[in-house]
């Protein structure tokens, strides 16, 4: 592959098909150890052969954790750490770090400590300390995934700037490519340690028609892939919606027939929240204000809110971690407080973190399965049938003894629901469980959250992925201000908001009554059902 | 308000430095009771209403503690006052605790204002010249604790939520304290592999390291030093001839009150007293220039109504 200078360039695929591996190759710095063959060339020259500094500041790298990546303490610290590395004089720093701090905004929290900050801030930070060495490419690998998408568009709007303001090449690889799809120049589809495919965006789009790839398209360009219409491709939502016009105007205002997906054959209450009220110190104000909500048996609920609104608190809550000083949660009928020792947290109600890596504490996925095993009072000798049977069950069988840390995200996602599963929850709490996920591990959580549901299982998730939430849950709430403002199924939910909702919903907003997801767009235009 | 804090930080070190040590090692009631008021003063300053609540709800105890210790366990001294147990608690010796507790809780305060004034950049800032290295390992060791508390509690909570270790039992608890340290000193290092490769990318390592220096030692600053080793210089030419002697056992001596103890005295309570009085002039000149930004404002208005 070859990057113009100046130019906006996107790599994208499945997980693990070598897109982190390739990037570090191109930073001579941190490239992975192993055999090697080929070279990358930079200005026409083996990046092995450039001299040490060029190399180091020529090429500016930032990686996908935001926390991991900074090295000290002080925001201005951080900034001027590449440069005391160079060895600049102290001037020469200063006048570096004042003017990218000015251009990325930081003067207010230029002194703050870095444990400070929010994750889009240390993203920044992480930028700004990459660009004050004033690099020619910047090479970035996922930058936004674990960042919330108010954050996300932030940053992403940040490179295009840079892009744009100083000439900057840029090489990125994202899972969410929604919005870096229409502004790249050129795009490269990777699978199984190779470019597929490279071109400019529409014409990628136009090749991977039917590819599994596609699933991973925004979605305007999805439902023209799937459409099978004879245009240009629509990349944004803008242009989605000049197709619905020019090609399908005679289905204007059609409606999904929503299937009450809210009636699960039972009426009896799961989880009953009422009147909570919580705040995490005595002088601080509340973070939930008179919370009230009910969770049905059987049901998937799904909590939707801006960032810092209290939606981890609220699962925190429910799980019986923090406790509210007004207000009760009932689970299955009964007061957590009757709850005793740990009976709550055996054959009833489990949480899957946000960061699924803080649930594995020994050094082998299967020596966790056990531990759980053990506190459950299984005897020993059943314990590899238990761990079997679940693994074949999830799909883990290959990871069982493998560190958790050498995993990948979603890796560790899918060992973290079996060890959670190995209690046998009614009801399971999930936290952001999309976070960071490609396409296809989104698509398999889903399939299994669905088989979940069927086994009677009760889940209530807090996510900002609107596609993921409208897909699969029964009903969507929106938590504001502390409290659950509605809560309604998800054709009703997302076609009534108008900038909480999925770019499926943006796209046939005004056109058709409740569509809210790509395959229903296309049902209701081709009258074909479609499954992803 | 913390108008000391501005000082550069070089003059800062040296202050703490000088106070700390005579506080500690000159032994003369006087000087120390200056010490321990400039300290008190000074922490009070710089603190809000809950610290200072929390401060004196922890020294005060402290001190009595200490001050009550020290004639219960010496029975040196020549003048008891009664007996307990058989042992005789002098006078000596009350006096010797209070002395102690005295240096000990004037101390602690120095230090405690020191941590608020004198931030880990200003001390990655001064030693960051002479050891580059050194410093650079203090800033990530002081980047690291904070991250290793939220690991901490982050995976307990965790653990708790699957039912795993939280009963009531101690073992148990120790059992899964053990766990979530090593998961998280595991996870810590798996992360710090992702550090250094910001570290490495960023060029660490390279020939000629630099630093990057956020303070500039203005003429104010260079005054501010003068003063502080005049003053020190006049007091320790005083102590010099032993004039600042002072001793409790075997019997309490005479304090030393001539000329040149007097002005001893004197240069080390305006050493000790500095960094409050600095506040104070500080907040008072603001206060002097506030009302006189109000004062020409509303002569301004004046004129305006004038004017309509």
């Amino acid at each position: 592959m070859s990057i113009e200078n100046g130019s906006f360039n996107l790599v994208f695929g499945e997980s693990g098909c070598g897109k982190s591996t390739l990037f570090r190759l191109c930073k001579r710095e941190i490239s992975p150890a192993g055999k090697k063959s080929g070279a990358v060339l930079y200005n026409g020259k083996d990046i092995a052969e450039t001299e040490q500094k060029t190399s180091a500041c020529k090429i500016g790298f930032v990686g996908q954790n935001p926390d991991e990546q900074i090295v000290t303490d002080r925001v201005w610290h951080e900034l001027a750490f590449g440069l005391e590395n160079l060895g600049l004089e102290s001037s020469r720093i200063k006048r570096r770090v004042a003017e990218m701090s000015g251009y990325f905004g930081i003067n207010e929290w230029y002194h703050k400590k870095t444990d400070e900050l929010s994750g889009g801030q240390k993203q920044i930070l992480n930028l700004a300390s990459v660009m004050v060495m004033q690099p020619d490419i910047l090479i970035l690998d996922e930058p936004t995934s674990q960042l919330d998408p108010i954050a996300a568009s932030d940053f992403i709007g940040t490179l295009k700037k840079l892009n744009n303001d100083f000439g900057l090449t840029v090489l990125i690889s994202e899972h969410r490519i929604e919005e870096i799809f229409p502004i790249a120049d050129k795009v490269f589809a990777m699978e199984k340690g190779r470019i597929i495919l490279c071109g400019t965006p529409e014409s990628v789009c136009k090749k991977l028609r039917g590819h599994t790839l596609e699933m991973s398209l925004p979605a305007p360009s999805r439902v023209w892939s799937r459409l099978g219409i004879d245009c240009e491709c629509p990349l944004t939502v803008k242009d989605g919606r000049k197709l619905l016009y020019k090609y399908y105007y005679d289905k204007l205002g059609s409606e999904v027939s929503v299937l009450c997906k809210c009636d699960c054959g039972s009426k009896t209450s799961a989880i009953e929240v009422r009147g909570i009220f919580f705040r995490y110190e005595k002088n601080s104000s509340d973070i939930l204000e008179n919370m009230s909500f009910t969770v049905k048996k059987g049901e998937i609920f799904s909590i939707l809110g801006g960032n810092g609104c209290g939606k981890t608190t609220t699962l925190n809550i429910i799980s019986g971690l923090d406790i509210p000083y007004k207000g009760f949660v009932k689970i299955m009928g009964k007061k957590i407080k009757a709850y005793k020792n740990n009976s709550l947290y055996r054959n009833m109600l489990a949480y899957l973190p946000q960061n699924p890596v803080s649930m594995f504490v020994r050094t082998t996925v299967r020596e966790d399965l056990a531990d759980i095993l053990t506190a459950l009072d299984v005897p020993q000798n059943e314990h590899n049938s238990y761990i079997t049977d679940i693994s074949e069950k999830i799909g883990i069988s290959d990871f069982l003894d493998r560190h958790p840390c050498d995993l990948s995200g979603g890796e560790i996602q899918k060992c973290a629901i079996a060890k959670i599963l190995l209690t046998n929850p009614q009801i399971i709490l999930l936290d952001e469980p999309t976070k960071g996920m490609d396409a296809f591990y989104k698509n398999n959580l889903l399939k299994l959250m669905k088989n979940l549901k069927q086994e009677g299982k009760t889940m209530v998730m807090v996510t900002h992925d609107t596609e993921f939430s409208a897909e699969a849950s029964d009903r969507c709430s929106l938590l504001f201000d502390g409290e659950i403002i509605s809560s309604e199924n998800p054709n009703e939910f997302f076609s009534e908001n108008s900038f909480y909702t999925t770019s499926a919903g943006r796209m046939s907003r005004d056109f058709f009554k409740n569509a809210v997801l790509c395959s229903e767009i296309i049902r209701l235009c081709s009258g074909q059902e479609v499954l992803f | 308000m913390k108008a000391f804090s501005k000082i550069h930080p070089f003059v800062l070190i040296t202050y703490f430095l000088i106070i700390i040590t005579v506080s500690m090692f000159v032994s003369n009631p006087v000087i120390k009771l200056l010490s321990l008021a400039g300290a008190a003063l000074f922490s009070f300053v710089i603190t809000d209403r809950k610290e200072r609540l929390e401060n004196i709800k922890f020294y005060l105890p402290l001190a009595l503690l200490i001050a009550v210790t020290n004639p219960i366990v010496s029975h040196n001294g020549e003048t008891p006052l009664f007996f307990m147990n058989g042992n005789a608690v002098t006078l000596e010796a009350v006096f010797y605790g209070i002395d102690i507790s005295v240096m000990i809780i004037s101390v602690m305060l120095w230090f405690r204002s020191y941590s608020i004034v004198m931030t880990s950049d200003k001390f990655v800032y001064l030693f960051g010249r002479i050891m580059p290295r050194t410093a650079l390992v203090i800033s990530m060791a002081i980047r690291f604790v904070p991250m290793l508390k939220r690991r901490i509690s982050e995976v307990s909570r965790v653990q708790k939520s699957m039912g795993l270790y939280s009963v009531q039992s101690l073992t148990d608890r120790l059992h899964s304290l053990v766990r979530v340290m090593s998961a998280v000193i595991g996870w810590s290092l798996e992360s710090a592999v992702e550090t250094s490769r910001s570290m490495k990318s960023r060029g660490y390592g390279l020939k000629g390291h630099s630093c990057y220096s956020d303070y500039k030692m203005t003429k104010n600053d260079i005054a501010v030093f003068a003063v502080f080793i005049l003053l020190t210089a006049i007091m320790f030419s005083g102590a010099s001839d032993g004039h600042l002697r002072f001793y409790f056992y075997p019997v309490i001596s005479d304090l030393n009150t001539d000329f040149i103890a007097d002005i001893a005295y004197s240069a080390f309570g305006i050493l000790a007293f500095f960094p409050f009085l600095f506040e104070v002039e500080e907040s008072i000149r603001w206060k002097y220039y506030r009302s006189k930004i109000s004062a020409l404002r509303m002569q301004a208005r004046k004129k305006m109504y004038w004017k309509v």
